[in-house]
């Protein structure tokens, strides 16, 4: 079950270690009862990510997608199968994972500081040990100038660099992002997504991120899991040999993304 | 005082709450409150007194009630049952508006309690104020702080109603545990703008029960009022009604300023 849809073969790992560092999603099953009649939202959804792999969710509206980002946070729970974080099963959310959403959902009260350092406050860390992380995510993400703004001055792509790095503060093993991008004018999204890769380089963590952009998936995943709707379903999973930094004009490019498009549906 | 616009922050809520910040805006605002002491001075000119005293006979007897220290006895004892009051009708307002709009079983409990006594006006309650209080400040300050429960309970509980679940999940994310946490650290800041505007209105209607409260003989300003009234004293009415109209303009215009001050991350 862990090493579901993965063609790892290195034998010299057990696969309890394998477990312990990444995240494995297990026959995931989620039902909503919608007046009287059962709604399948999520039919046996498996799949593993490797720890530090970056790999993206996409598929069509209805699939689901949302809904197992929710349950893989700890936000909702599910009706069937189960969650391992490090090979714990996720009962809630937990400080391993850092979770983005893609209304970015600053506390508007706060400023840009006091925002990325919220987690932090609920961690043993001491108050100079806080404020040094705080400085040191700001940085991470090109707002140390902002750190005393308050949410409503700043841009939409500001906002999101500010939930990132919120979310990266308490240094989750695991970064959740339901499409983050979706909010952003496109050229700040791209300029987000290249900032998204480099944190995610400089940082190593696992990235979950969920999308309905077949090209943004592309660009960022190590692999992309593609999902079906009506139940929502994993159809299947497509690893993205493709150098980075990937060009969009690249053929092997264009070549994926058209693939990833079929097996939604969505046409070439 | 109709200048709540609600914009141009800058700190200083004084000037803003007076509008003195618009000059064109505070000449008018002028020019239509001589225009009405105008008004007021000739038609008070084809009156008697007992109906309607001239403006300067007002000004004289305000003055009178100033100096005999009459008026600030009264400004004294009405504020020592409008502060406990009001605090204790914002503080459980709050509080309640808080625990019942969080805890559905709360809610749920306390519904039916809630539709029965709601529309019961405070004055109504002015037997219980006697019974369990006796003729004197707490019993007004009870009185006073029914009226502003109801008012902040209302508020605080829509608030907190409109609180987005999705802070609430950021919360949750970001390791808040347990009710306590989640209501101090993202459900109060969130809906205190809500809260805010409850307990501003509360002020303005506890002040307006202080009235109400003193006609059982409670002294205060709105003793003074009934009292003039019933001796047909309408310039020493009218005196005293403008003491009541200060003082609220003094504290809306105060906490206005503190408002402001605390929710300077608003948009």
């Amino acid at each position: 079950m862990a090493g579901v849809n993965r063609g790892s073969g290195s034998g010299d790992e057990s696969t309890d270690e394998y477990v312990e560092a990444g995240v494995a999603v297990d026959a995931v099953g989620k039902t909503y009862d919608e007046g009287g009649t059962p709604v399948r939202a999520l039919d046996d959804v498996s799949f593993a990510i490797e720890s530090g792999e970056f790999v993206c969710v996409v598929g069509p509206s209805g699939c689901g997608k949302t809904t197992l980002f929710r349950i893989i946070a700890g936000l909702t729970d599910a009706t069937g199968g189960e969650i391992r974080v490090a090979g714990a099963p996720v009962t809630g959310p937990t400080r391993d994972m850092g979770v983005v959403f893609q209304e970015y959902h600053l506390f508007p009260w706060l400023t840009v500081a006091e925002n990325v350092g919220f987690g932090l406050e609920r961690t043993d860390r001491s108050a100079t040990e806080r404020e040094q992380r705080v400085d040191e995510m700001l940085d991470l993400v090109g707002l140390t100038e902002f750190r005393d703004s308050y949410p409503k001055s700043l841009s939409g792509g500001m906002k999101q660099r500010v939930a990132i790095a919120r979310s990266l503060a308490v240094d989750p093993e695991l970064l959740l992002m339901d499409e983050p991008f979706g909010a952003v004018d496109a050229q700040t999204r791209e300029m987000l997504q290249r900032e998204l890769l480099d944190v995610w380089g400089s940082t190593g963590k696992t990235v979950l991120f969920v999308t309905h952009d077949v090209a943004e998936a592309v660009t960022l995943a190590d692999r992309i899991v593609v999902m079906a709707a009506e139940p929502g379903r994993v159809a299947e999973i497509v690893d993205v040999d493709v150098p980075r930094p990937r060009e969009r004009g690249d053929p092997a490019f264009g070549e994926h993304v058209a693939r990833v498009r079929e097996l939604i549906g969505a046409g070439p | 005082m109709a200048t709540d616009t609600g914009r141009e922050f800058d700190g200083s809520g004084l000037r803003i709450g007076l509008g003195l910040d618009d000059p064109r805006r505070l000449f008018r605002g002028a020019a239509g409150l001589v225009g009405f002491v105008a008004l007021w001075y000739l038609v008070s000119l084809t009156q008697p007194a007992i109906v309607l005293p001239s403006p300067v006979a007002v000004a004289a007897e305000f003055r009178g009630q100033l100096v005999s220290g009459t008026m600030s006895a009264a400004l004294v004892s009405s504020v020592r049952h409008w502060v406990p009051g009001t605090i204790a009708g914002t503080g459980l307002g709050v509080g309640a508006g808080v625990a019942f709009a969080w805890s559905g079983l709360l809610d749920d409990v306390t519904a039916p309690l809630v539709r029965v006594l709601r529309p019961v006006p405070p004055l109504a309650l002015i037997g219980f104020a006697i019974a369990w209080f006796g003729l004197n400040h707490a019993g007004a300050a009870f009185i006073i702080a029914v009226g502003g429960f109801w008012i902040n309970f209302y508020a605080t509980y829509g608030a907190v109603e409109g609180v987005s679940d999705d802070l609430i999940d950021v919360g949750r994310t970001l390791g808040v545990r347990g009710d306590l946490d989640m209501i101090r650290s993202v459900v109060l800041p969130a809906s205190l703008p809500g809260i805010m505007t409850g307990i501003r209105t509360g002020l303005g209607r506890c002040w307006m029960l202080v009235i109400a409260a003193e006609i059982f003989s409670v002294p205060g300003i709105g003793r003074e009022i009934l009292r003039a009234s019933n001796n047909l004293r309408v310039d020493r009415a009218i005196a005293y009604i403008l003491v009541l109209s200060l003082l609220y303009l003094l504290v809306d215009v105060a906490f206005r300023a503190v408002q402001r001050r605390v929710l300077a991350w608003q948009a």
